[in-house]
């Protein structure tokens, strides 16, 4: 279970990104963040995982403390917690599979890795993952030769590696059209039904949030504004977290 | 001008500040820019007519530039009057004046004489034939065999004593002899490019992330070294390889050692700053990424940093090796060691039929070296993607990467000792060391020796602006025929295509500095001579940009003019010309800030200049006017690559 309380991220320049976040979450939930662009949301999904140190608050995941943790201790934890990336974040000039077996790196010693060296047990669940995303043909072609949607689902393979049991998606599809958003969000709902891997997944589209979450947090100027099911998410709660002008697209 | 402005210019007024001061006219007229051009043109041209006259005997045609410049100031007069009245200007005809004038001094102080290139043709004749019958093979009892001289720039077979290593393997007799290959002096030159690109590598990484923004944001105290930095590689790098190459000679003395010394410094500076550029472009993505995984920071750097930087790296340290072959081939000619030093030898006793063996010997490998590395730079670039679904296999176990990289261990042994490394003398330079660098640092400044260093910077910077626009004048028609899309029609245009193409490309191989001697024996020692020489290096530089300019010309406006039925003529002033004339101007523009570099160093070997003053003033040890001579020349170069660069960018 992840809990977070009072979490408050202030950056060096003095923008104040979140305001006391408070929320929880179950194991086996799809949680979507919503809110709009400068809400704090991708400061929230990198909280979580220390890549950005909170201002204060704290961070409880299975009873530990994260924000209390060493940072050789933070590493061995972040193991545990998956990321997938808006711009995918491959290293672009290697191949599929050293960009997969680099989510590896948090298990295998240290030393062997810089060597490019990684068991013929992690091979072999690097090709299964990839398998499972429909790559496993692509394994040894440089990452930047593949489409916007594969590097995502590249980008999955690689935190599937972690034997993760939670994913941080910070929006995961906001790059890619319609149709690809289906299919990446779909692997992400595979995950969480078959391995049951918590998913925190930010999104930009309330019929996505419908679609594929159990539950939704709506993030305003660093603030939750909206906690609950997203069936529950009307227009006047759609108003207040995105302020009144805007107004409802569906896509596809 | 609009009529409804509360004061209407003067036209009449303008005119007479104008006459009263150049470009005061134009001042008044709020043109502040205009103004001080036209000010500063006419405070330039005077100062040079002035000086043209002072110091060279140029009675005849004196009075003809003060003519011409009375004409440019009466187009400034007239600059205002037409400006106030806001009719159209006349820009290029006060450009044209300036021009007529500048070129008038230049081809007076270079000592441009046309009828010797006429006159002694019939001497050059003997290096012309040399260049034809290089001095590298003898014909021997029917047989042809490499010569003497052959031995002595690639390498021959001598018989030496056996080492102890054979003597004790059995392999040889004590105290017999055995066959020994011993390299010659090319072999000497590609070890001197190798090693400095080698050595500069290793001193040039750690330091680009000193000079990195992104880095250094991040460790306390930081944005200082990083300037400290930046400044420091950028005062390294406006120092001429060959001028490092004078003050090394004196720290370790003559030999291959000093000119590897004198290159490596200068690289370190070059790649130092490219590098840092790509560290600073390194995309934080996938750092993120891979700390997310729990990654600790070694891993982040082998997987995240090295994977980025790597091939960038790798291009611009092949570009770089290319440069050093290049300066290795005239390095020796300061610093000693290398084929320069060689064909200064050969130049000394008259042996030009050696000399235009080693031409030859330098074309070919720098030919060589131009096609490996630009192929290979290529194939990083574009980065190959694999498409086997086989796992590739390890790297380490593989037999061929051994062989490679017992390959390359011995290269670089062969080149270590070829390039006589010697790190001790760097520990121990010559006693006189201290005082030398205590010397050369307090500049001279008194007035006769400013004025000496002055009058050879502008022969230098006159002798570059003639030979770019020689240069560049013999290359306009030239690059049509080696430009691929005009020449592929029939086979007599490609055979002229290619034929185009080789002549460039042999002529591009060689610097400058080593022309020089052809023309010091055509036309005599002076600043001639190394014009002829620079105006050689742009034909070939600039003949090949031109000639990819006319490549890549867009051939929609060719269809389009051609679809309103405009004849062929028409068709290259309406849709050709205008396509390459701003990249022909911007090239040379370029290649003039590059030619003044290079001709404060024609002086090296006989091509006047300021290079010649300082050989003078070193060879005399008079190093308080050395100093003066390269603060000069940093300055000039400096200053002229600052303008040349902003002149481009206005012009894209
Ligand atoms: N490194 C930083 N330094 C200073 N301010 C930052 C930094 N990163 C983000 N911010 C600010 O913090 C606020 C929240 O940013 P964040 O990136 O978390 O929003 P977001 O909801 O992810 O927006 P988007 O949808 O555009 O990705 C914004 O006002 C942003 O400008
Ligand atoms: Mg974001």
């Amino acid at each position: 279970m992840l809990k977070v309380e009072n979490l408050t991220k202030v950056y060096p320049n003095g923008t104040v990104a979140l305001r006391e976040v408070g929320f929880e979450v179950q194991d086996g939930e799809f949680l979507a963040v919503i809110g709009l662009s400068g809400s704090g949301k991708s400061t929230l999904m990198r909280c979580i995982n220390r890549l950005i140190e909170p201002t204060s608050g704290r961070i409880i995941w299975d009873d530990t403390d994260l924000t209390a943790l060493s940072p050789a201790e933070m590493r061995k934890m972040r193991r545990q917690i998956g990321m997938v990336f808006q711009q995918f974040n491959l290293v672009k000039r290697t191949s599929v599979m050293t960009n997969v077996l680099s989510g590896r790196l948090g298990y295998v010693s240290p030393y062997q890795s810089l060597f490019n060296y990684f068991s013929p047990a992690d091979h072999a669940r690097a090709l299964r993952n990839l398998e499972r995303l429909g790559l496993r043909d692509k394994a040894y072609v440089r990452a930047d030769s593949l489409s916007g949607g594969q590097q995502q689902r590249v980008g999955i393979a690689r935190a599937l590696m972690q034997e993760p049991k939670l994913i941080l998606a910070d929006e995961p599809v906001a790059s890619l059209d319609p149709v690809l958003s289906h299919s990446i969000l779909k692997y992400l709902e595979q995950m969480n039904k078959e391995d049951g891997i918590t998913v925190l997944c930010s999104l930009h589209f309330l019929d996505l949030v419908h679609r594929y979450s159990t539950r939704a947090i709506g993030l305003k100027e660093g603030r939750i504004v909206f906690q609950g099911l997203p069936q529950e998410i009307d227009d006047a709660q759609f108003k207040t977290i995105f302020g009144q002008e805007a107004e409802r697209v569906t896509i596809l | 001008m609009s009529p409804s402005s509360s004061h209407p210019p003067n036209a009449l007024l303008a005119s007479v500040f104008s006459l009263l001061v150049p470009g005061a006219g134009q001042l008044y007229l709020r043109k502040r820019a205009r103004g001080l051009a036209v000010l500063a043109g006419v405070l330039v041209l005077a100062y040079l007519i002035n000086w043209a006259d002072t110091n060279f005997k140029i009675e005849a045609t004196v009075n003809w530039l003060w003519f011409v410049f009375v004409l440019f100031w009466l187009w400034n007069v007239f600059d205002a009057y037409r400006l106030a009245r806001g009719q159209t200007t006349l820009n290029r005809l006060g450009l044209l004046l300036a021009i007529v004038i500048v070129y008038v001094i230049g081809w007076q102080v270079t000592d441009i004489n046309p009828d010797r290139l006429v006159t002694r043709f019939k001497d050059v004749q003997v290096v012309f034939r040399a260049l034809v019958y290089p001095d590298l093979f003898t014909q021997a009892g029917g047989s042809w065999q490499p010569s003497e001289n052959f031995g002595d720039i690639i390498g021959k077979i001598v018989d030496r004593p056996a080492p102890d290593l054979l003597v004790q393997l059995g392999l040889a007799q004590k105290g017999a002899t055995v066959p020994t290959p011993v390299l010659g002096k090319m072999a000497e030159t590609i070890a001197i490019g190798l090693m400095a690109t080698v050595l500069a590598i290793i001193f040039a990484i750690p330091l680009s992330f000193f000079a990195a923004h992104n880095i250094m944001s991040h460790v306390p105290g930081g944005t200082f070294i990083y300037y400290a930095m930046r400044t420091f590689l950028n005062i390294v790098r406006s120092v001429d390889t060959i001028i490092w190459g004078l003050i090394i000679v004196v720290w370790v003395g003559l030999g291959s050692f000093a000119g590897t010394l004198a290159l490596t410094i200068h690289s370190i500076a070059a790649l130092g700053k490219l590098y840092s550029e790509e560290v600073e472009h390194i995309d934080p993505g996938p750092i993120e990424a891979i700390t997310a995984t729990g990654a600790n920071l070694l891993q982040i750097i082998r997987y995240a940093v090295i994977p980025q930087i790597v091939p960038p790296f790798l291009a611009y340290t092949l570009l770089r090796w290319d440069i050093n072959m290049r300066m290795a081939t005239v390095v020796g000619f300061v610093a000693g060691g290398g084929i320069g030093f060689f064909v200064v030898e050969t130049i000394r006793k008259g042996g030009y039929e050696q000399y235009a063996a080693a031409l030859w010997a330098v074309a070919i490998v720098i030919i060589l070296v131009d096609y490996v590395s630009a192929k290979w730079r290529e194939r990083i670039l574009a980065g190959e993607v694999k498409v086997s679904a086989e796992a590739p296999k390890p790297f380490y176990t593989s037999l061929r990467a051994l062989f490679w990289l017992a390959l390359g261990l011995a290269v670089f042994i062969l080149c270590w000792q070829l390039a006589e490394i010697d790190l001790r003398k760097l520990f121990e330079p010559a006693p006189t060391f201290v005082k030398v660098v205590r010397d050369f640092v307090a500049i001279d400044v008194s007035p006769d020796v400013l004025d000496t260093v002055l009058k050879q910077m502008l022969i230098t910077i006159f002798q570059a602006l003639l030979a770019t626009t020689l240069g560049g004048l013999v290359a306009v028609p030239f690059s049509f025929l080696a430009a691929r899309n005009l020449m592929g029609g029939n086979a007599l245009s490609l055979v002229l295509y290619y034929l185009a193409r080789g002549v460039l490309n042999v002529l591009r191989s060689i610097e400058a500095l080593l022309y020089v001697a052809i023309f010091v024996f055509w036309v005599g020692i002076g600043p001639f001579a190394g014009m002829l020489a620079l105006a050689i290096t742009t034909f070939a530089l600039i003949g090949k940009l031109f000639s990819e300019a006319i490549e890549n010309i867009d051939p929609g406006p060719l269809e389009a003019i051609a679809a309103t039925g405009a004849n062929a003529l028409q068709m290259i002033v309406y849709a050709i010309l205008p396509q390459i004339i701003p990249p022909f101007i911007s090239y040379l523009i370029y290649q003039w800030d590059i030619n003044i570099r290079i001709a404060t160093i024609v002086g090296f070997a006989g091509g006047g200049g300021v290079g010649l003053l300082l050989n003078t003033y070193f060879g005399m040890l008079q190093y308080h006017k050395a100093g003066t001579v390269v603060a000069m020349i940093v300055v000039v170069v400096a200053a002229m690559d600052l303008a040349s660069a902003k002149i481009r960018e206005r012009m894209v």
